[in-house]
């Protein structure tokens, strides 16, 4: 698996994971904040938010109608098409791209559904691997009860009630989580995760989610050329814009 | 000798990984497949199949590409923008044949019925290979694929198959065109051009997974008596 890097993409592309709860969603956002202050060109993509696939997997969650191989099916489909469409043309135009949640997540939950591990990851082989992929580790316990102060009310494929761990959705879900964690720490080295310390102050986790970022890329190189898309004050002059078209 | 006109038992298994916690054994129905090009009496066939074989006591259970549950709406939604690149439409499809493996093929045999699917990954494969597509991407993806136990590639030349579309329509499909490739901006010669593709592509799958070619430029009556005769040597009904 090649970094976008490796394969000569001008853009660059970060994608975070980690249980639900840990975090990352919030350091992911506050970098996009980040970047885009510096006047970087950056597009921020979100697991499982494909326009086209998303109603399907809504009523297939709903109506529970999703088994292992159906789950896991629907997720790459999502995937997919974030990835045709937006991400490489993205990266190909020099974009810094954001992902919460990447291939990693689907390794993770696919297999311990059950699916097998050669399969899921064949699938997926069309993806190239982030630049940068950062880990958000907490303990378990400190993940689960984030989740389970808030949002009382699990979902059914949420809580994993679908491997019918346990009949009560929390104790479900407490297994469900568990095992995922042993998913994303056995393939952390082989795919070079970062793993940070969740446990840390939300600002201090920034400042290395923000110090790591700038060591692994050379953001200078990612800025917009106008900061901002002003309406044009005079009729665009055709002779200085073939001159800027040349010079790109 | 008597035993040498019995039936070889196929061994049922899957393409590859296949389902979690399928227990292959219990699968004691039978999965017939037809594929074939729009046109090449496909359905005639099919439906011709079912009244013989329900006539002669056996239950069936009819299913085709994009008919799931789960995601025909959005997939026939999705195409009709257009709007998909070809690695989404490739999954897209994989998740509806893999809904109706699960939620209708599956325990359709268990029960021991005669599942006809008019298509099967076959199709499918064949599509996304014209598309250039990754064969071993393909063969992993469809991993999850029972064996049928009996595949029927209704066969027939580009050019009868361009005819036989439009006396039924007077009009040509455009994905059964294959439009999306930019193979010509005429039609009609798209439509030619893809479906040679497309059968080239069938006879390359031929070879690994070995499915009966039916010549089907023939009368329907000829295509129906041959796929019965087969069928019934499948049954053991000889």
């Amino acid at each position: 698996m090649k970094t976008f890097a490796e394969l000569n993409f001008p853009g660059r592309l970060i994608a975070v994971e980690g249980l639900d709860g840990s975090g990352k969603s919030t350091q992911i956002y506050l970098l996009k904040r980040w970047l885009e202050a510096e006047g970087i060109k950056v597009y921020f993509s979100s697991w499982n938010s494909s326009e086209l696939v998303k109603s399907a997997t809504s009523k297939g969650k709903k109506r529970e109608l999703l088994t292992p191989t159906t789950f896991s099916l629907i997720h790459a489909t999502d995937f997919a098409d974030r990835y045709e469409r937006h991400l490489l043309p993205l990266l190909r135009a020099g974009y810094i791209v954001l992902c919460d949640r990447y291939v990693f997540t689907a390794f993770a939950r696919d297999v311990t559904r059950g699916c097998p591990p050669d399969w899921v990851r064949g699938i997926y082989n069309f993806a190239a691997k982030p630049d940068l992929t950062m880990f958000f580790k907490t303990e378990l316990e400190v993940s689960l009860n984030r989740i389970l102060e808030g949002r009382p009310k699990l979902k059914f494929f949420e809580a994993g009630m679908d491997l019918r761990l346990s009949s009560d959705p929390y104790e479900s879900f407490r297994i469900f989580q568990g095992r995922i964690l042993e998913q994303y720490m056995a393939m952390s080295g082989e795919f070079n995760f970062v793993v940070m310390d969740a446990n840390q102050p939300v600002e201090q986790q920034q400042k290395l989610v923000r110090k790591l970022v700038g060591e692994k890329i050379d953001l200078s190189k990612f800025k917009r050329r106008s900061p901002l898309p002003l309406p044009p004050a005079f009729p665009p002059d055709p002779a200085k814009e073939a001159e800027e078209d040349m010079a790109a | 000798m008597k035993t040498d006109s019995v039936p070889m038992k196929k061994c049922r298994k899957f393409l590859g990984h296949g389902i979690p916690h399928v227990k292959i054994d219990d699968l004691a129905g039978k999965l017939i497949v037809i594929e074939g090009a729009d046109g090449s009496g496909r359905s005639t066939q099919i439906a011709r199949l079912v009244e013989w074989l329900e006539t002669c006591g056996h239950a069936t259970v009819p299913v085709g590409l994009k008919r799931s549950t789960l995601v025909s709406s959005e997939l026939e939604k999705a195409q009709e923008g257009n709007i998909l690149s070809r690695t989404t439409l490739s999954l897209f499809y994989a998740t509806d044949f893999a809904d109706q493996l699960e939620n209708i093929i599956l325990p359709a045999l268990k029960a021991g019925f005669i599942v006809l699917a008019d298509r099967y990954i076959y199709t499918l494969m064949a599509r996304d290979m014209v598309r250039g597509m990754d064969e071993a991407w393909l063969k992993n993806l469809y991993g999850i694929a029972l064996e049928p136990d009996a595949v029927f590639y209704l066969s027939l030349e580009p050019e009868e198959l361009v005819q036989r579309n439009l006396s039924k329509s007077a009009t040509l499909d455009y994905w059964e065109s294959g439009m999306d490739l930019g193979l010509s901006r005429d039609m009609f010669d798209s439509f030619v051009k893809y479906q040679a593709a497309m059968q080239a592509a069938f006879r390359r799958l031929q070879k690994t997974y070995n499915f009966t070619i039916v010549d089907a430029n023939r009368s329907v009556d000829s295509v129906t008596k041959q796929l019965r005769k087969e069928i019934r040597a499948l049954l053991g009904e000889e």
